[in-house]
């Protein structure tokens, strides 16, 4: 005979349940946020349910079919974009490995570590339009104004993922260096910089395909490049030569990330071996 | 018995090649004629004041300015934390459907991955001007454009997370007879929850740096006050919204990263 009882009747003292109580009160709470936001915002609801059906109708306009002719003037925008996307991260990466590795907990002195972090902190919030918009009076509206606000508005993320970097790397090499009477230049020559160069180079290259998009953005404030020939001819409302602008900012910037992509995998993780050590 | 180390490995021949390909990119992206950028190290030289004296302007805000910007800017966080809300929710079955092992079928997978990879090439104030024009002015144009800004970053981050790391819950689940939506509800959801969290929060800050802007094209939120006072040449104007753009921004981080150590 199989007797079937639970846990409980069988006398075994279970836990109790943990108390889902404030996890609830939580997700109710954001809930409420959420629904007041929602309903809050200047969106005229009736017209909603027309959109779809709009977005649509200018898909049509757009790529049904898109105008080619443009295309020789458009690629020409978007080397221009690429110019400043990367002239911008070679700029940015110039200044942010000696600043965010000074910044870095074993390497800087206090004095000079909080300053530059506040910096970086700073230059974070400031949006790169406002840095364009600055730069402007100074080299007006040109692809340099582009390339340079793109420069400096990278400098705080930049400057941040290299001092974390430079801190996550391995105590025992730097130890090692000082143990044998190396100061921090040292230091940094011998054992920080070898343990954190694949990583700082990667986000070298991150950088570039991050730039890549925000060019476009300095071009609607007349920087240059793709950016400034989308929004003209969006405001012209020639909408078959904005579909074409479109698929080649697309394309572009996707195969740009697949080969940034590729070179930063190759980086990271080294050559793939061939033939070595595979036995299945 | 003298020591016999190992030559060095040359790679001087490589690095070589690297470098001369990083400088020919480089010099190609110099000349004006095919679309480069002109680099004009002389009009720095000359105006650098203009530069110096528009941050001084910035520098003093108008502290009179502030009641005005106060609407405006929880319109901004509105937009944020909705398009932020929306992208979650539909981030969860997409960022399954992009990754191998939640995803077997690769057919539906390279699918998945190919729409995120194109919304994700198209920049930001792109989808917002082009919005503007078809929708109109006004917040709804900026939360979609935010919304799939985010859904792009979440699914992207958050698929490799879950393609790079190891799966035995999976397998339990496999052995024990569940089909692949069952185990994805039951093991790999609540298992990545925490790198969702992560990237969900990462969404919000992001926000709030970007919706800043979406109103120069016209899509709501404190940009537009900010485009319009700087019309106006109103530089102490700029500076207060600048000013609170960045406490606002440092406010969120500090916020989201008290959170990130909760749930993560």
């Amino acid at each position: 005979m199989t007797l079937r009882l639970t846990a409980r009747e069988a006398g075994l003292d279970l836990p109790a349940r943990p108390s889902r109580l404030g996890p609830t009160i939580a997700a109710i709470v954001v809930g409420v946020i959420v629904v007041l936001a929602t309903a809050d915002l200047d969106i005229d609801w009736s017209e909603a349910g027309a959109i779809p059906g709009e977005l649509a109708r200018y898909a049509g306009l757009m790529f049904a079919p898109p105008n080619w002719e443009k295309l020789p003037r458009a690629l020409f925008e978007m080397w221009r974009s690429i110019s400043m996307a990367w002239l911008g991260a070679m700029l940015c990466v110039v200044l942010s490995i000696p600043l965010g590795m000074l910044a870095a907990r074993n390497v800087g002195p206090v004095w000079l570590r909080l300053p530059l972090r506040g910096l970086f902190a700073v230059i974070r919030a400031v949006p790169e339009v406002i840095i364009a918009l600055i730069l402007l009076t100074v080299t007006g509206l040109t692809p340099f104004t582009g390339a340079l606000a793109l420069g400096i508005a990278g400098i705080g993320t930049q400057g941040k993922w290299v001092y974390e970097t430079i801190e996550s790397a391995q105590e025992g090499a730097a130890e090692a260096v000082r143990a044998a009477g190396g100061g921090i230049a040292e230091v940094t020559r011998w054992a920080l910089w070898p343990a954190s160069a694949p990583a700082l180079l990667s986000f070298a290259l991150y950088r570039f395909e991050i730039n890549i998009r925000t060019s476009a953005v300095l071009g609607l404030v007349g920087a240059g490049g793709i950016g400034s020939m989308l929004s003209n001819y969006t405001n012209y409302r020639q909408w078959d030569t904005v579909g074409m602008l479109l698929i080649v900012v697309v394309v572009i910037t996707m195969i740009i990330d697949a080969i940034s992509g590729a070179l930063r995998r190759r980086i990271r993780e080294g050559a793939t071996t061939r033939g070595v050590g595979r036995i299945s | 018995m003298p020591l016999e180390a190992p030559t060095r490995p040359r790679t001087w021949r490589r690095t070589a090649l690297v470098v001369l390909a990083v400088a020919a990119f480089t010099v190609a992206t110099c000349i004006p004629a095919i679309g480069g950028v002109e680099l004009d190290f002389a009009a720095i030289a000359k105006n650098w004041r203009f530069g110096a004296e528009k941050i001084g302007q910035l520098m003093q805000p108008d502290w009179t300015f502030l009641p005005r910007t106060l609407q405006p800017m929880l319109e901004t966080l509105q937009m944020a934390l909705v398009a932020a809300v929306a992208s979650a929710i539909v981030s969860v079955p997409l960022t399954l459907w992009a990754a191998r092992p939640t995803n077997p079928n690769g057919i539906t997978r390279r699918l998945v991955r190919g729409v995120i990879n194109v919304i994700r090439a198209v920049p930001d104030l792109v989808y917002a001007t082009v919005l503007v024009a078809v929708i109109g002015v006004g917040a709804l144009p900026g939360v979609i454009t935010l919304f799939l800004f985010n859904l792009g970053i979440v699914v992207k981050l958050v698929s490799e997370a879950i393609d790079s790391a190891d799966h035995a819950y999976l397998e339990a689940g496999r052995a024990a007879g569940g089909t692949q939506t069952q185990l994805n509800r039951v093991t790999a959801r609540p298992q990545s929850m925490p790198l969702y969290a992560n990237q969900w929060l990462y969404a919000l800050e992001l926000n709030v740096r970007v919706s800043a802007i979406l109103g120069i094209v016209g899509a709501g939120g404190i940009g537009r006050l900010l485009d319009e006072r700087r019309g106006f040449y109103a530089y102490d104007d700029v500076g207060l919204v600048i000013l609170e753009i960045l406490v606002v921004v440092i406010v969120i981080e500090v916020f989201s990263n008290l959170l990130r150590r909760r749930l993560v």
